[in-house]
């Protein structure tokens, strides 16, 4: 069976503090793994642990203990790194250099040799939308063009393993849509991605699996199917709620919100019937029935909360 | 960022005609690292604050070695000759120095910059190994060193012949001396720096250089227990300096072995090479994020 993409076990990280300071445990046997073709997003608050873990994924820290391979490999061995395209958190590049020379020395570095590498890079160019600026320094560039460069960068070896830390970050609301798409091409065309992101709502949308962890800890791993579990509870909407029937309502356990033209009725899946009926019976038109279901957001929030309060 | 069939269709055409090196040591990598550093070097301020200060001392010497030139008469020549060749010795003398505090600057420079602007994680995360990065570095430092060389070759002839001098001696010397000396001190930089901040490095090179000068001139003074341990701890660099055998002062040649050549230039590759593998071990080990 071929090893997964990532495999991260029992992994801690701490920071010796030089003269006396105190250790600092950024990483707790952390354990997972990431399979082959799966896009997986590595989440958690500032501080969590995730810079610290993609750094030792490709080999730029060392842990303090635990195991960790990429494709098999050692982190750091140039034959995970052939297979590796990485964006880094606030990605710095040669300033003086501009995007064609920038993609061209990184394109050496690969050791990939191509018939045309000038084509392969003005299509990279084109689909980062930087093939206007290709001849303008890079110190002169934009946040957001930097993060578009970074992900050219990250692509140019064709790799089979995306690690990209924010690749959302600095880039407005339609360069993020587009980053979202090309990840979504990259999964079609099934390459692995891990990732990290602030903002869930749009790993939500792209991602297979999920990975939280807070203060160096593993708070909860899952398909973003099981983060995303019903939660016991259903809404009912209906067109309009007569006041006698509402008291009815809230006496068996649901919650009313009012809106101007209809009703969002929530309660317990156990009693979803008998209430539908009910309301049925009262002269209720029952618009729609759905699970309820948290949101990303939701669960992550309430699993670092929860940490936290610990 | 669109992903329109067009561009993802030319993608997908360079990547089926592709083909990715996996060889155990890929010199093309240390090349275009070592190309990559040394055109970072013309474009670096201190290492033009070096090229301009050099000038402007190459400048500074001549206008009293063009007026002794000019001075000089049938009944004063030998004793303003004198003076030129004593100048010219001067001049000599500080740009190799200088040579050294450059050589040791751009290789830790060189390697520091790299880790605090991050710039070394995204080169990092190419299919490059550690010693490969350090080795290309090294490599963009001697590039530097060579065209300083050329440099400073240029100015000793010029002085020489503003003087009314020239030197009989073969140009590989005036090359391969210099070369191996800031190999070294390159090194002992590149050494340092992986484990302390670049302005401790130079500090320390300062210390050594000072150090080296201090126990170069009361060897045969010093006990044998401390002599020996200097010996193989400070690089001497007084015999890779090729005024042991060329005497600006009197522009002759003194006669020296090949032998004491080859075993003079070894010296200085074999002290630059342990100093560079010490560079590797440390940087093997050390964390390369800015964390």
């Amino acid at each position: 069976m071929a090893a997964p993409a990532i495999e991260f076990s029992g992994v801690t990280k701490v920071y010796q503090r030089r003269l006396g300071g105190v250790p600092i445990a950024a990483l707790s046997n952390i354990s997972f793994e990431v399979a082959r073709g799966e896009v997986c997003a590595f989440l958690g608050p500032n501080g969590a642990g995730k810079t610290t873990s993609m750094n030792i994924l490709m080999g730029f820290l060392y842990a303090s203990s635990g195991r960790s391979r990429v494709f098999g490999y050692e982190p750091g061995d140039v034959r995970a790194k052939q297979r590796i395209g990485f964006l880094p958190e606030n990605f710095a590049f040669y300033r003086y250099l501009n995007a064609e020379k920038l993609l061209q020395f990184h394109l050496r570095l690969s050791g990939r040799v191509l018939d045309d590498p000038t084509a392969l890079i003005a299509s990279l160019l084109a689909k980062v939308k930087l093939d206007s600026y290709k001849g303008l320094k890079i110190g002169k560039y934009s946040r957001g063009m930097v993060q578009r460069l970074g992900i050219a960068q990250a692509l140019l070896g064709d790799p089979e393993l995306l690690v990209l830390d924010e690749p959302t970050s600095g880039l407005d609301p339609a360069g993020r849509k587009e980053v979202r798409d090309l990840i979504l091409s990259l999964k079609a065309e099934g390459k692995t991605i891990f990732l990290s992101s602030h903002i869930l709502s749009e790993v939500e949308q792209i991602c297979d699996r999920v990975i939280i962890i807070d203060r160096g800890h593993m708070v909860r791993t899952g398909t973003m199917q099981e983060m995303l579990a019903e939660d016991n509870r259903v809404e009912i909407i209906v067109d309009q709620l007569p006041e006698e029937l509402e008291l009815v309502v809230k006496e068996r356990g649901a919650s009313v919100e009012r809106e101007p033209h209809r009703v969002r009725i929530a309660i317990d899946v156990a009693q979803k019937r008998a209430l539908a009926e009910m309301l049925w019976a009262g002269g209720c038109d029952v618009i729609s029935l759905t699970p309820i279901k948290s949101s990303l957001e939701e669960t992550f929030l309430k699993l670092v909360t929860a940490g936290g309060a610990q | 960022m669109n992903i329109d069939t067009e561009t993802a269709g030319a993608t997908t055409t360079a990547t089926t005609t592709a083909t990715t090196s996996a060889t155990l040591f890929d010199q093309k990598k240390i090349r275009t690292i070592a190309l990559s550093t040394f055109g970072s070097f013309l474009r670096n301020k201190v290492i033009l604050l070096f090229g301009s200060l050099f000038a402007c001392v190459v400048l500074l010497m001549m206008t009293p070695l063009l007026g002794f030139k000019a001075m000089t008469t049938a009944s004063n020549a030998q004793q303003m000759q004198g003076f030129i060749l004593n100048e010219v010795a001067v001049v000599v003398s500080m740009v190799s120095a200088f040579g050294s505090l450059l050589a040791a600057w751009a290789a830790a420079d060189s390697v520091a910059t790299e880790m605090k602007s991050g710039t070394i994680l995204a080169v990092m995360a190419r299919p490059l190994r550690r010693w490969e990065f350090l080795a290309g570095k090294y490599l963009g430092v001697m590039m530097l060193m060579s065209v300083y060389v050329v440099a400073m070759l240029g100015v000793t002839f010029l002085l020489a012949w503003l003087g009314g001098q020239s030197f009989h001696v073969s140009f590989w010397t005036l090359l391969a001396y210099p070369m191996v000396r800031y190999a070294i001190w390159a090194a002992i930089a590149m050494f340092l720096v992986t484990m302390l901040h670049p302005i401790l490095v130079m500090g320390l090179v300062i210390v050594l250089a000072t150090l080296i000068q201090i126990f170069g001139s009361t060897a045969s003074h010093m006990p044998n227990w401390l002599r020996l341990p200097v010996h193989l701890v400070l690089p001497l660099t007084n015999l890779i300096s090729e005024q042991r055998f060329l005497t600006i002062t009197r522009a002759s040649l003194r006669p020296f072995p090949w032998t004491n050549h080859l075993t003079a230039l070894v010296y200085g590759l074999d002290y630059a090479l342990v100093c560079f593998l010490l560079a590797v071990f440390v940087f093997q080990r050390r964390s390369l994020s800015r964390d």
